[in-house]
């Protein structure tokens, strides 16, 4: 476990929005192939950290290292060109286009140069039959929506869209910001059985609100509350840490104090 | 057979606007090619990039006042005023659309607005002494005849204008097609994931902006050579949500909407005004009705129902010509 190399490295980041510290000097390490969880309950600071991970804002204070390099001050685009892909809590796609083109747009900037002579030069049409779309569209069951306009996508299509365009970018580290909010039980599975094939491909790192769907999945559990982070490590522990249980647990869960949420 | 079906609506559109032709009088043929080339870069920024401009005029000024400069002051040949309209419609557009792509929908409205007063103000007050002010500048006599298509002539300035607004459209239609249209549509609805996908949308915008521009100044200098004079009246404020006004007309982002737009917008200019008078009435009370009903426009309404038709026209068909087979 060990000698994975470190992705992400904080160094007291912080973030305050005029009197409100939202993220309080939060350091916080993640390695290769973590399968990793934030968790926090509504105002923990756990979304604005990861906006600040991606680039959304700058942090006031602190450092924030990809591969050790200083990526603090860089735009989002930066920090995707160093493998850095993320979804958002309100599911972002294109809903102007075709599922297919969605994947295009994603795929092009990934494995191609996306020069804007390039984006000329290519049409969609090329990249719809390219081994690396077809192959997703088949992972992420999306062929029979292939050319359906996703503004006519159910939630968890559309949930499953955007993170099919994150994978299909084969980014370093994958971001997913709340991936099962607002998802029925039979969507969410849909989208954690497409998470598990990526398990041991990609770094993952999980913010979720609640805890009781991705528990079984991470390897390793953030616990923040009031924009620090109250207990980091195994899931089980974390949740058995006195500070967890007096700040998250009360709220998010009411079936005793002997266990894990389920 | 995809290549073919891919020119065959272009083919369909021009063939119509040119057996129009034969049914209408010749300045309204070049009126309407014309101007709907001035709108097809106004209908690009508006329904591929999300983009309003209310100063389209100041494009189509420069595009028209480059090539009269060049008329009045240097030399004769139409072709090499076009060309000059071209190049100075890219110049200005890379000047000014690095401050105007930062700004969103509505001051980039009010931005172009603002620069077409500007010129304007320019044309007509501050550069009297090489615009001519109010009165413009002549040139219609001392254009030069051109081989193979005269411009001087009308009726062979049609078919220029004919051929130029079949390649602009090609291109536009290329352009819906390529990876890049797909980011201009999606710069239009959600920039931020196109952001996070790692496109530059600063870029992506900045040469819709171009393009558009530069289509609006080709149609500015095809209005010069066309009318023979330029005055500061082509950049007036009073006039520039014309091609707001025919792209919303017409059908915001369809392809073949600033065509129709611009035959419907100038057949109701021609014959209602003579009728009535007071045409921009009726046309204010037709934009009111085509926006409370869906905001299709003509073409947006009818191209669903002409595809509709023509497919099950195709299916009914298909199956008599697979056993003449």
């Amino acid at each position: 476990m060990t000698d994975r190399a470190e992705i992400i490295r904080t160094e007291a980041v912080t973030k305050r929005f005029g009197g409100l510290v939202a993220v309080d000097q939060v350091s916080y390490r993640l390695k290769q192939y973590d399968v990793a969880g934030i968790i926090g309950s509504n105002g923990a600071g756990k979304t604005t950290f990861f906006n600040l991970l991606t680039g959304y804002y700058q942090p006031d204070e602190g450092v924030i290292r990809f591969r050790e390099e200083d990526i603090t001050r860089m735009s989002p685009q930066q920090r995707v060109a160093r493998g850095l892909m993320r979804t958002f809590q309100l599911t972002s796609t294109f809903d102007n286009l075709s599922v297919v083109d969605n994947l295009v747009l994603a795929f092009f900037r990934a494995h191609r140069k996306a020069t804007l002579f390039q984006l000329l030069r290519n049409t969609r049409k090329r990249l719809w039959h390219d081994p690396k779309i077809l192959h997703t569209l088949e992972t992420f069951s999306l062929q029979g929506l292939r050319d359906r306009m996703v503004k006519n996508l159910s939630l968890g299509e559309k949930r499953r869209l955007e993170i099919a365009m994150a994978v299909l970018t084969e980014p370093t580290v994958l971001l997913l910001d709340e991936p099962l909010a607002g998802l029925a039980e039979s969507e969410i599975q849909g989208v954690l059985d497409v998470l598990r094939m990526q398990v041991g491909r990609q770094t993952i790192l999980i913010v979720e609100h609640k805890l009781s769907h991705v528990q079984k999945f991470l390897q390793r559990l953030t616990v923040m509350h009031e924009g620090r982070v109250i207990a980091d490590g195994d899931p089980d522990e974390c949740l058995h840490h006195p500070e967890v249980r007096r700040s998250y647990w009360q709220i998010e869960v009411t079936a005793g104090d002997q266990g894990a949420p389920a | 057979m995809g290549i073919l079906r891919w020119w065959s609506g272009l083919l369909l559109a021009f063939g119509l606007v040119a057996v129009l032709r034969m049914f209408v009088p010749l300045p309204f043929a070049n009126e309407i090619m014309i101007f709907s080339i001035y709108t097809i870069g106004c209908n690009f920024l508006l329904g591929r990039v999300g983009l309003i401009s209310f100063g389209q005029p100041a494009y189509l000024a420069v595009g028209a006042y480059a090539a009269a400069f060049y008329f009045y002051y240097y030399g004769t040949n139409p072709y090499v005023g076009i060309l000059l309209g071209i190049a100075a419609g890219i110049l200005v557009s890379l000047v000014v659309g690095p401050l105007f792509v930062r700004l969103r929908s509505d001051y980039f409205a009010l931005v172009n607005l603002a620069l077409a007063v500007i010129i304007f103000f320019l044309m007509q007050k501050v550069l009297a002494n090489i615009t001519h002010g109010d009165n413009g500048l002549w040139f219609l006599t001392s254009l030069s005849s051109t081989p193979v298509l005269d411009l001087t002539r009308p009726n062979q300035f049609f078919v220029f204008a004919l051929l130029v607004g079949f390649a602009v459209w090609a291109f536009y239609k290329y352009l819906d097609d390529t990876v890049y249209g797909a980011c201009c549509l999606g710069t239009k609805i959600n920039e931020d994931k196109l952001r996070f996908l790692g496109y530059d949308s600063f870029r992506i915008r900045l040469l819709a902006f171009v393009i558009a521009n530069t289509t609006t100044a080709l149609a500015g200098a095809m209005y010069a050579v066309y009318l023979g004079f330029v005055s500061p009246e082509i950049t007036s404020p009073a006039r520039a949500a014309d091609p707001v006004v025919v792209t919303i007309l017409g059908g915001v982002g369809t392809l073949y909407g600033p065509l129709v737009g611009a035959i419907a917008y100038t057949g109701m200019k021609d014959v209602l005004s003579k009728a009535l008078g007071n045409w921009e009435l009726i046309i204010g009370f037709l934009l009111v009705f085509i926006m409370l009903a869906g905001e299709r426009g003509i073409w947006g309404t009818l191209e669903p129902r002409l595809v509709g038709l023509w497919s099950s026209l195709w299916r009914r068909r298909s199956p008599a010509e697979g056993r003449e087979m």
